[in-house]
């Protein structure tokens, strides 16, 4: 279902959107001198429980619940670190909030630590975004000169400070533990868990670490409420709420950033948002959020018997399903950023595939035996493939190496790595033999035209 | 205790044990790289992977993954078990764990296998670590199929020298992080770490810095591929020809245990490994003692020496009788060495009493450098066996003995080993008159001795160590006594036969039991576990 909103979207197209004075205007920083005023910690918790804020960084995880693993009381300090990594294929939405809105995370990251026990927040920003970095620089400043961040922010004695950290540009680095490592100056590699980050993350400290989206929508969800805010959703009922920034890109006429309750599914993201498919051509495919999700092709149905919730939808195109973290996972499919990246059938695939696999060889910090060898494997095959060189015997093995890569890894690039060569293997099994024994239909054997 | 169950057997575990460490302590092995009972968990290799039964009253975790039906030529979609590693996965009463008997564990593992030697050299042939490698082992028992990746590897530095003993091969290397956490853990020392990512990661060196602590030789001991070599172990020998012994490392007080390693067919030692040892030195053992096989070879005695020229053995105990039998309690002494095992300063005790001699002397190496990780200062691995031995009649020290003997009040003196513990006052040994030396090594007291014995060194007999903490320890004979050299506990009850004393020692066993029982090794003596 399409509902344009403007929660975090409101000052987009302000020219001064991101200064203070317009992010006052509209309203700004009401729920955080609300919740600083006249909220405990566990109400506020309570509240983001309420609105059932999945994790917008691509896991789902639900918000509030995360908070509520923070310690209740403990010795050493919280901390609330904000991944601005941003790394994922075709994901491009969390700068459009530190560029055009940054205050609103800054809001969010006065909420969030009164919420998880902390006084500090560190924001960690990819280092190539450097206009976000120079907003959120800005912002602090003029949110701190006003008083709001420091040591009494809105007359409550309940320090706050927000730090920004830039990145290093390792894809890895938005993994929330590899991260904790890169803030603390060591290797950006993934932490074995247990032990979780609320128990200890940020320098053997309890921390909480949220997406830039997750913590920048926190603030509305205290203007409106919380189970007012889920309700927002057309899928309120499984437990996914609020609103959130649909991204789309690839070859559709409209590439952008559009703020939309949740709900809204893909045919409305690609053909009405979007503005349809470039030169009006037939969609080959689309992943839905993220390059880690599993690609999906226009015919797929929805085909889920033994769940009644997916009762309106058996049947339907997968482009008719509302977009949702446990809809599309299941369908086999996954929600991950929610940043669409679509394929007309001007695409190849093949070289496609070949350009995401080439992505996770090199990002793949290399602690596992599986991740680190077996995405060099992949791509090894691929580049044969794309080279005239491949062999149907080496296609079969694909899969192998995939599904070994899947499940038995340190975090979760594993999987990101492995979903999407399982599905374009699966989905485009035609189009990859026609390269090894036609040499496939790319005259240029790049994606670039 | 609670158990689990692994496999078919029922296991017990103690609370905090994850399941491999618990599987190790009964004897069973789960394949594994990356875990080492001395080291942090890394769970990189990804080789311990299990399938545990789902949690009570849960599903298991399924995952999608895909086969190919070659026959219709379509994709079916499939789910497997999320696997878990062994080495970071906790146990819980009545956990079950499947690692022998699932199909998806062995798929995994032979993935991993496949996987790890997909970049790899290869290079056995010319590989010290050929014939106790992992690599070798686990592609034997886990799968052995052919290599399917047939194209050029992806190459990498090659006999990198990372200091004075290690060689690295970033090929060879699995990336396990067993040596960086071997160093941060152990030795505290951030020598090494990891550079680049993904197939490129490899192992380096901190800058400026070279591998030279005093612990570098267990980097390569923990490597569980030939990627790290000891430059001093290259290329000399084929470790399946070698045989092993128990033994105890007698290049200090701390006496830790380790294995001989030599080759039967030339009788020659060719390294020590340590063994593990909870008590004494847990898994490690120092490069200074890892090295220290070398003196079996050289510097030794040889044969015996009468009035300066070489004699045959028994000539040399005429000799060395004729000096004895003028022995004056008054002006003679017997010197016992903390280089030395109990039996062979046990027998000399037992002389020492039926000549009367009353002044006991202990001699050794001279201190060195320790540390609290594992090496003593006192670099003799029996000084307090021999303390021990002499009862009340403790020994003087080689600063008196030395004193005596410059003052010219000492006429014959029967001597154990030839090491000065003060070198700089060892002139004074010329000043005796009739010096006889059992040594198993030139130095001082061979040099200034009229008679000399060549004794066995430590890998040429059984001998029993006791070490700084009083735990005695018995390291076994590796290879034959070199040269005309026997035991010394033999030469003397040789040279006391001579005198008209029986000692009764025919064999080594007839010293120990003559021992009390605190002075043998018996219950004191650990096994090893199996190595990891
Ligand atoms: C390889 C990898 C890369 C990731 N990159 C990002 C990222 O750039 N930004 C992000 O917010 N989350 C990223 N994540 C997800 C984080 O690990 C974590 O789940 C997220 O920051 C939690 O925040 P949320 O609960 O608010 O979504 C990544 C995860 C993986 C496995
Ligand atoms: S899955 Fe890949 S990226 Fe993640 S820890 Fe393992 S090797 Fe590193
Ligand atoms: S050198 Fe050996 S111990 Fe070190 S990481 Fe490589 S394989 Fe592991
Ligand atoms: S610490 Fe002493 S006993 Fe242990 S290996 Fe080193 S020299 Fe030998
Ligand atoms: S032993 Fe390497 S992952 Fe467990």
């Amino acid at each position: 279902m399409l509902k344009r909103t403007n929660y975090l979207s409101h000052s987009y197209d302000k020219p001064d959107g991101h200064t203070l004075a317009a992010y006052e205007q509209a309203g700004g920083y009401r729920s955080a001198r609300k919740v600083l005023s006249t909220l405990s910690r566990e109400q506020v918790v309570d509240e983001v429980k309420k609105a059932h804020i999945r994790g917008r960084g691509g896991a789902g995880f639900d918000c509030g619940m995360k908070w509520s693993f923070m310690p209740k009381e403990s010795k050493k300090p919280h901390y609330l670190v904000v991944n601005a990594d941003e790394g994922e294929p075709g994901t491009f939405k969390d700068r459009t909030i530190m560029e055009r809105n940054p205050h609103a995370l800054i809001e969010g990251c006065i909420i969030g630590c009164y919420g998880v026990g902390a006084h500090a927040a560190y924001i960690y920003v990819r280092d190539e975004l450097h206009l976000s970095k120079a907003r959120l620089w800005a912002a602090i400043e003029e949110a701190r000169a006003k008083g709001y961040l420091g040591k009494n922010p809105f007359g409550k004695n309940y320090e706050v400070e927000v730090y920004v950290h830039t990145g290093a540009g390792a894809y890895i680095c938005g993994e929330e533990t590899a991260l904790l490592n890169s803030l603390e100056g060591r290797r950006g590699e993934p932490r074995l868990k247990p032990p979780f980050p609320a128990q200890v993350g940020a320098f053997g400290c309890p921390t909480t670490v949220n997406n830039v989206e997750t913590i920048a929508i926190v603030p509305s969800i205290f203007q409106v409420g919380g189970d007012e805010f889920s309700k927002l959703s057309a899928l309120h009922e499984w437990n996914d709420g609020g609103v959130r920034l649909f991204g789309v890109s690839g070859h559709v006429k409209k590439p952008g950033i559009y703020e939309c309750a949740v709900g809204l599914t893909l045919r409305e993201l690609i053909y009405d948002l979007g503005g349809g498919i470039i030169d009006d051509r037939p969609l080959l495919g689309v992943i839905p959020g993220g390059s880690s999700c599993p690609v999906h092709l226009p015919d797929e149905i929805v085909d889920v018997p033994n769940d009644p919730r997916f009762a309106p939808y058996n049947g339907k195109s997968v482009l008719d399903l509302p977009m949702g973290v446990d809809t599309l996972r299941g369908v086999g499919g996954m929600l991950g950023t929610c940043c669409a990246i679509v394929m007309s059938d001007a695409a190849d695939p093949v070289l496609a595939l070949h350009n995401l696999m080439r992505f996770y060889r090199h990002e793949s910090c290399g602690q596992c035996t599986p991740c680190r060898e077996g995405c060099g494997w992949i791509e090894r095959i691929l580049d044969k493939v794309i080279e005239g060189r491949g062999s149907i015997e080496e296609l079969n093995e694909l899969h192998e190496i995939a599904s070994n890569i899947t499940g038995n890894t340190i975090c979760a690039f594993g999987d990101g790595a492995a979903q999407p060569a399982l599905s374009f293997v699966r989905k485009y099994r035609k189009q990859l033999e026609d390269y090894i024994l036609r040499g496939g239909q790319s005259q240029t054997r790049t994606l670039e035209a | 205790m609670p158990t689990f169950k692994l496999d078919d057997r029922d296991i017990e575990f103690q609370p905090g044990d994850t399941i491999i460490q618990a599987a190790h302590r009964a004897g069973v092995d789960i394949p594994h790289y990356c875990w080492h009972p001395g080291l942090s968990v890394a769970a990189n290799c990804r080789m311990c992977l299990v399938e545990l039964g789902p949690p009570p009253g849960r599903g298991p975790l399924l995952l999608d993954v895909l086969r190919y039906d070659a026959k219709t030529g379509e994709y079916v979609k499939t789910k497997k078990p999320k696997l878990v590693p062994a080495c970071q996965q906790p146990l819980t009463e009545g956990m079950e764990v499947k690692s022998q008997t699932s199909e998806h564990v062995a798929e995994a593992r032979a993935a991993v296998q496949e996987l790890l030697l997909l970049n790899h050299p290869v290079d056995c042939p010319i590989c010290d670590q050929a014939g106790e490698c992992r690599l070798q082992d686990y592609w034997l028992s886990h799968g052995a199929n052919k290599k399917r990746m047939r194209d050029e590897i992806v190459h990498k530095p090659k006999a990198v020298s990372f200091g004075p003993t290690i060689v690295y091969d970033a090929e060879r290397c699995i990336v396990c992080t067993r040596c960086v956490r071997f160093c941060d853990e152990v030795v505290g020392d951030h020598v090494l770490d990891k550079r680049e990512r993904g197939n490129l990661s490899e192992i380096v060196l901190a800058p400026g810095r070279q591998l030279d602590h005093a612990y570098t030789l267990m980097t390569e001991y923990v490597c569980p591929v030939g990627a790290l070599t000891a430059k001093d172990f290259r290329f000399k020998a084929r470790v399946w020809f070698l045989r092993s012994v128990r033994s105890v490392c007698v290049g200090c007080a701390t006496g830790c245990n380790s294995y001989t390693d030599f080759d039967p067919r030339n009788q020659t030692v060719y390294r020590y490994r340590p063994r593990d040892n909870e008590r004494v030195n847990k898994f490690w053992m120092c490069d200074e003692g890892m090295l220290d096989y070398r003196r079996i070879h050289t510097g030794r005695v040889l044969a015996a020496q009468a009035g300066g020229k070489q004699v045959a053995v028994d000539a040399g105990l005429d000799a060395a009788a004729d000096a004895c039998r003028k022995i004056d309690p008054n002006t003679s002494a017997v010197v016992l060495s903390a280089q030395h095992s109990n039996e062979d300063n046990f027998a000399l005790l037992q002389l020492a009493q039926r000549l009367g001699v009353t002044r006991l002397f202990l001699s050794g190496r001279p201190e060195g450098e320790g540390d609290d990780i594992l090496r003593s200062e006192d670099k003799n691995p029996n000084r307090t066996g021999v303390i021990g031995l002499c009862g009340l009649q403790t020994p003087g020290s080689f600063k008196d003995f030395a004193a005596l003997a410059e003052q010219g009040n000492l006429r014959t003196v029967l001597a154990l080993g030839s090491d000065a513990e003060l070198p700089d006052r060892a002139s004074a040994l010329s000043k005796i008159e009739s010096l006889v030396t059992i040594a198993t090594h030139q130095g001082p007291f061979v040099k200034a001795a009229r008679v000399v014995l060549p004794a066995s060194s430590w890998a040429e007999c059984d001998g029993t160590f006791v070490n700084r903490d009083g735990i005695a320890q018995l390291s076994e004979r590796a290879v034959r006594p070199q040269g005309q050299s026997q035991p010394a506990w033999k030469l003397v009850a040789g040279l006391a036969s001579r005198l008209g004393h029986d000692l009764g020692y025919k064999r080594v066993a007839d010293v120990q039991a003559a021992l009390a029982p605190q002075e043998r090794s018996g219950a004191a003596v650990q096994e090893a576990g199996a190595t990891a």
